[in-house]
């Protein structure tokens, strides 16, 4: 029923016969198109003209070098994955052509095997990168039109709501059992909470980027702040059959920071870590001290985060998506409100994760120091 | 005629709203086929061929129903099939966002979210009144050639 994606092209450039007419016949049966060259002068043009997905390059040919082939596609179109070929394989020339843009290195003589394999690798690694890219795009683009994001996303649940009481209304009681009323009035006051939670952070992050909050820089004794927090959430832990525990000892670890955006930045970490992790699973905060500066890690045992998503973890309005995730209310805003607060006081914020095994959430924040605090202050009277 | 019920498919990630409006549709006698994103759409729009097809057009924050109501327009079998678009986006605020033209989207109507379902039952039934009318004429073509 569905339609045949369209064909990909290969390039082959290689000045021997023999070797473009086995690549061709390797790479048509699995149903590509293929165009070959035999030199790099020619097999540039055809690459311009044709756009394919991936070339082959032989990296000794007469006229122009397959390196420098190499290096004038990957200028232009780097999104073009380039495998080299060669007759004469040293780690220098592997490397060599690693650094000028190929994807991947094939030392002759190969199997047929070895280049379908080469081949497909490359194909998966350029639709994964195309892919990042377009997600990448859509963000920006979201990001310019914040307001109608965060109207669309307040209105979804909103619309929800309506939609289920509409319904309510429309539908006399033989029509609609007890039993679905009650399950859809649990789900309304599901979604408005949802809301609820979309304008807290919403009005925070406003405040962080409006710096209405007026900050405070003092010293803060992590053991409070965070013991504070997990009182906090002790209730919803227990509905999530997560146990939390943390191992930092009374005044032993003093920051410097602002009370009150430490609390943020602990709050969201605390509640994602119960949140998306599984029952019968732990939250653990610790501390470290770390020249100058404190270490504070919050540990779950949850789903992890896949390695592709990571860096886009700490972007506004990201979420990684997931048949789990969708079930998880989140408004993809906690983590930018986390990192831009935490820079804020001077520290920074990291993310260690393995898929179903947990995450670590670390926070490095300026050690407080008496002499810093007199240091300053002469600096600013004087 | 058969008296078969005619079967409509919902698609929306907000699997709240696909619960409502098919538990509306179902109780005026409708089989309702559900999907929650535009793939799982068009793949049980192709092997159910659905009487009407009710689309969010903004899914996860991405554009994806657009693209699926011009793949269900591109397969010949779901040229004719009715298909309400609808969206929150276009709503309530003048020159803030114009409803989608169906000339170029290939929708019948668009509806607003919330959807109005008072609307949205006499939309249906006009649509597949209309639908079953062509049918029949078709049909009776048919038989006279």
């Amino acid at each position: 029923m569905s339609e045949p994606a369209e064909q990909e092209t290969i390039v082959v450039i290689d000045d021997d016969y023999a070797m473009r007419l086995s690549c061709r016949k390797i790479l048509s049966k699995m149903g590509f198109r293929v165009e070959a060259f035999e030199d790099g002068g020619q097999g540039l043009e055809g690459v311009t003209k044709l756009k394919p997905s991936l070339v082959v390059v032989d990296l000794k040919m007469p006229g122009i070098s397959g390196m420098e082939v190499v290096t004038r596609i990957h200028e232009v179109r780097p999104e073009i994955v380039l495998v080299v070929i060669t007759g004469y394989p040293t780690i220098d020339t592997a490397v060599g052509a690693m650094k000028c843009g190929a994807y991947d290195f094939l030392p002759k003589p190969f199997s047929p095997d070895e280049l379908r394999l080469i081949v497909n690798r490359g194909l998966e690694h350029r639709r994964l990168s195309l892919e990042m890219r377009r997600g990448e795009m859509e963000r920006a683009l979201l990001k310019r039109r914040f307001i109608t994001f965060v109207s669309h996303q307040l209105q979804t649940p909103l619309v929800a709501v309506h939609q289920y009481l509409d319904v309510l209304k429309h539908l006399d009681n033989t029509e609609c059992a007890a039993a679905k009323r009650q399950e859809w009035l649990d789900r309304c006051l599901k979604r408005t909470e949802e809301m609820q939670a979309l304008i807290k952070d919403w009005l925070c992050l406003a405040r962080v980027e409006g710096e209405f909050l007026s900050r405070q820089w003092v010293k803060v004794d992590l053991q409070q702040t965070i013991a504070d927090i997990l009182r906090t959430y002790e209730e919803m832990a227990a509905t999530n059959g997560v146990s939390l525990e943390s191992s930092i000892p009374e005044n032993t670890y003093l920051v410097r920071g602002d009370r009150n955006c430490l609390s943020v930045v602990f709050d969201n970490l605390i509640v994602n870590a119960i949140k998306y992790n599984k029952p019968g699973g732990k939250v653990i905060v610790s501390a470290e001290a770390l020249d100058g500066e404190v270490a504070v890690a919050v540990a779950d045992t949850g789903v992890g985060i896949p390695e592709k998503y990571r860096h886009l973890l700490f972007e506004e309005f990201f979420r990684v998506d997931g048949a789990e995730n969708k079930k998880t209310p989140g408004t993809g805003l906690g983590l930018s409100i986390c990192r831009r607060l935490v820079s804020e006081m001077g520290g920074s914020i990291s993310v260690d994760s393995e898929v179903n095994v947990g995450s670590i959430f670390r926070v490095r924040l300026l050690e407080y120091r008496a002499q810093t605090e007199e240091v300053e202050n002469k600096r600013s009277s004087g | 005629m058969t008296s078969e019920a005619e079967k409509i498919l919902i698609v929306d990630d907000d699997a709240d709203f696909v619960e409502a409006l098919s538990a509306f549709l179902e109780a005026h006698h409708y089989v309702v086929l559900k999907a929650y994103d535009g793939r799982e759409g068009l793949k049980l729009a192709k092997m159910q061929q659905p009487d009407l097809i009710i689309m969010d057009i903004i899914m996860k924050e991405r554009t994806e129903g657009f693209f699926t109501v011009q793949e269900i327009r591109r397969t010949p079998e779901l040229k004719t099939v009715p298909i309400f678009a609808v969206s929150s986006l276009y709503s309530q605020v003048p020159d803030f966002g114009i409803a989608p033209d169906s000339s170029w989207l290939g929708h019948d109507e668009f509806l607003a979210k919330p959807v109005n379902m008072s609307e949205l039952l006499e939309k249906v039934q006009r649509h597949l009144q209309e639908r079953r009318r062509n049918a029949e004429a078709s049909a009776g073509r048919k038989a006279e050639s």
